[in-house]
């Protein structure tokens, strides 16, 4: 009896020691592939944790100054549930104005030595990048020859200079994660292969998929988090964020969602484990992992424009425009006055409803991010379909019409009570 | 035949028939061809400027709270919602309060530190000038 009490007790000091040294252990990574910041995906960041609460400020992007900042997750001190989340979020205050004032990311990475256990990634494309505080730090660095110097940097500042092709990587293992305490060797495997790809010449944006990838299955510290391309300020958002305080993210290494190559119908997980096939077309679906998603969301491909639509929230217009725009740009580039073309064309085709056709002009083209915007007109009183432009003026068609109805419903009573008119006419002529 | 109809009444029977349609048909081209506008300017779109790290969802979702939205129009002077009716300037005073209380997502901090919204009268596109400052960011 005495025995199971004192188990009891001891289970539960080292259930609450587990919890009290809960510090937000998680997996950052920033890679730049090309330093001149001209390759639209030449540098990325990304973060993921086996903890929770992995919310969007663990990877904050500046699309204005191109800059990105990672940390953990929230710190849940103690057994109970509140968050003490505010040292992390003082320091990256301090990061962002450091940075925004132009400090190097090595001065502005020093911020963290000011705050107990805090870390933080920072970088960009032609700022190069830095990592401070905790452990499980690696710096990459790739020189022009191919030479490639992976370096554990715990306890001092890892920088990469700007101008320098390289990564950096931080990983460490959560108190909690079922799995045994390999990032040591997971860190440094996931540094080598950073190394050869970028020496390969891999784009920033796939090399960081793979480093999720190979982060995810292998050390178990899999919650998004997300990614960002930092030199065309795509982010994934709440894409695989938790949906709530307290829970973790979509793990990386899982199917996300099982798509129709041919058409690009899409479902995601849950609902893809009852489709085997596309409603649309019947084609086989090909499941899409976590990290695969996050590559095709981040990465800017000749062919794969972004679209922005401006001037109407409707349903429905984004995804179409989308649609429109990708088949456009692949056949023809990207040329405003047959996009606007192409684009009208499906509003009379019926493709497109809500909105008045657009000319060149509206359409605003960044070549060089593949970005598309469109601004649209919309239509009033939420008709779906352009005016029609008639040479007859409305309002006289409106009458000629209303008259018209009008003579038709006359002619039908007529018709209905005709003997009997016809009957009293007679009648009438007779007594004359 | 149950019913005796005579050759001529059903002539003028179908006569009738087509004037009807054909009288409708033109009503419908009169309405398809005019630009009518009878019940105000919808609000089309919001359009986000300024923000730099602050992600432009967060801010679309509380100007849209404030009745900027799908769905509301702008009748004179007066910004009609699915929920309410009130004057423009006081919409617009209150979905500027709203914007600078935009929080970065997952966190209390507000980096919006003012706003300034224009109302484009004829399209019904909405304008949010946001000004995102860091140093004034209070972590507690």
């Amino acid at each position: 009896m005495r025995n199971v009490n004192i188990a009891r007790v001891l289970v539960l000091f080292i259930t609450t020691l587990v919890m009290m040294n809960a510090a937000a252990a998680t997996c950052n990574v920033i890679i730049i592939t090309d330093p001149t910041g001209q390759d639209p995906n030449g540098a990325a960041a990304g973060s993921m944790s086996f903890d929770s609460n992995m919310f969007e400020s663990t990877f904050m992007n500046s699309p204005q100054d191109k800059f990105a900042i990672l940390s953990g997750g929230a710190d849940t001190s103690g057994a109970s549930t509140v968050v003490n989340d505010t040292p992390r979020l003082q320091m990256i205050v301090q990061c962002i104005n450091a940075l925004k004032s132009g400090a190097t990311t090595e001065s502005a990475a020093s911020i963290a030595n000011s705050f107990s256990g805090q870390r933080l990634v920072i970088g960009g494309p032609t700022i190069g990048a830095a990592i401070a505080g905790t452990s499980g730090n690696w710096l990459i660095e790739v020189a022009n020859d191919g030479t490639i110097t992976i370096t554990p940097t715990t306890g001092e500042i890892g920088v990469l200079p700007p101008g320098t092709k390289g990564a950096v990587l931080h990983l460490l293992h959560t108190p909690g994660n079922p799995q045994p305490d390999n990032t040591t060797a997971v860190g440094l495997a996931a540094s080598e292969m950073i190394g050869e790809q970028i020496r390969d010449g891999y784009p920033a944006t796939q090399i960081l998929a793979n480093t999720f990838k190979m982060v995810a299955s292998q050390s178990g510290e899999q919650y998004g988090g997300g990614g960002i391309n930092l030199d065309s300020g795509i982010s994934t958002e709440d894409t695989f964020t938790p949906s709530q305080l307290n829970q973790t993210g979509f793990p990386m290494d899982q199917p996300f969602e099982k798509v129709d190559n041919i058409s690009g119908w899409g479902i995601t997980y849950p609902d893809a484990d009852s489709y085997t096939t596309s409603p649309i077309d019947n084609n086989p679906l090909t499941v899409v992992y976590a990290y695969q998603a996050l590559e095709h969301y981040i990465t800017v491909e000749p062919t794969n424009a972004s679209v922005t639509t401006y001037g109407t929230d409707d349903p429905g217009i984004i995804d179409t425009t989308q649609s429109v725009v990708e088949s456009s740009v692949s056949k023809n580039g990207f040329d405003a006055t047959l996009i606007a073309s192409d684009i009208n064309k499906a509003i009379s085709s019926g493709l497109l409803i809500g909105v008045n056709p657009v000319e060149p002009d509206d359409i605003h083209i960044l070549t060089y991010t593949k970005q598309v915007g469109i601004y649209y007109t919309p239509l009033p009183n939420g008709r779906t379909a352009p005016a029609w432009n008639l040479p007859i003026s409305s309002s006289i068609l409106d009458t000629i019409g209303n008259l018209q109805t009008a003579i038709g419903l006359i002619m039908v009573v007529l018709v209905l009570f005709r003997s009997t008119l016809i009957s009293s006419f007679s009648r009438r002529r007779k007594k004359l | 035949m149950f019913i005796k109809v005579r050759r001529d009444t059903l002539i003028i029977l179908i006569l009738a028939f087509i004037l009807i349609l054909s009288g409708r048909f033109m009503t419908y081209t009169a309405y398809a061809s005019s630009p009518g506008i009878n019940e105000g300017v919808p609000i089309s779109g919001v359009i986000i400027e300024g923000n730099d790290i602050e992600p432009t969802d967060v801010i679309k979702a509380n100007v849209a709270n404030e009745g900027f939205r799908e769905g509301s129009y702008i009748d004179g002077d007066t910004l009609v919602t699915s929920k309410t009716r009130l004057p423009l300037n006081e919409a617009i005073t209150n979905a500027e309060q709203a914007a600078t209380l935009s929080a970065y997502p997952g966190t209390t901090m507000y980096p919006i530190t003012a706003a300034s919204i224009t109302v484009d009268n004829q399209t019904g596109i909405v304008t949010v000038n946001v000004i995102e400052d860091w140093s004034s960011v209070v972590v507690k």
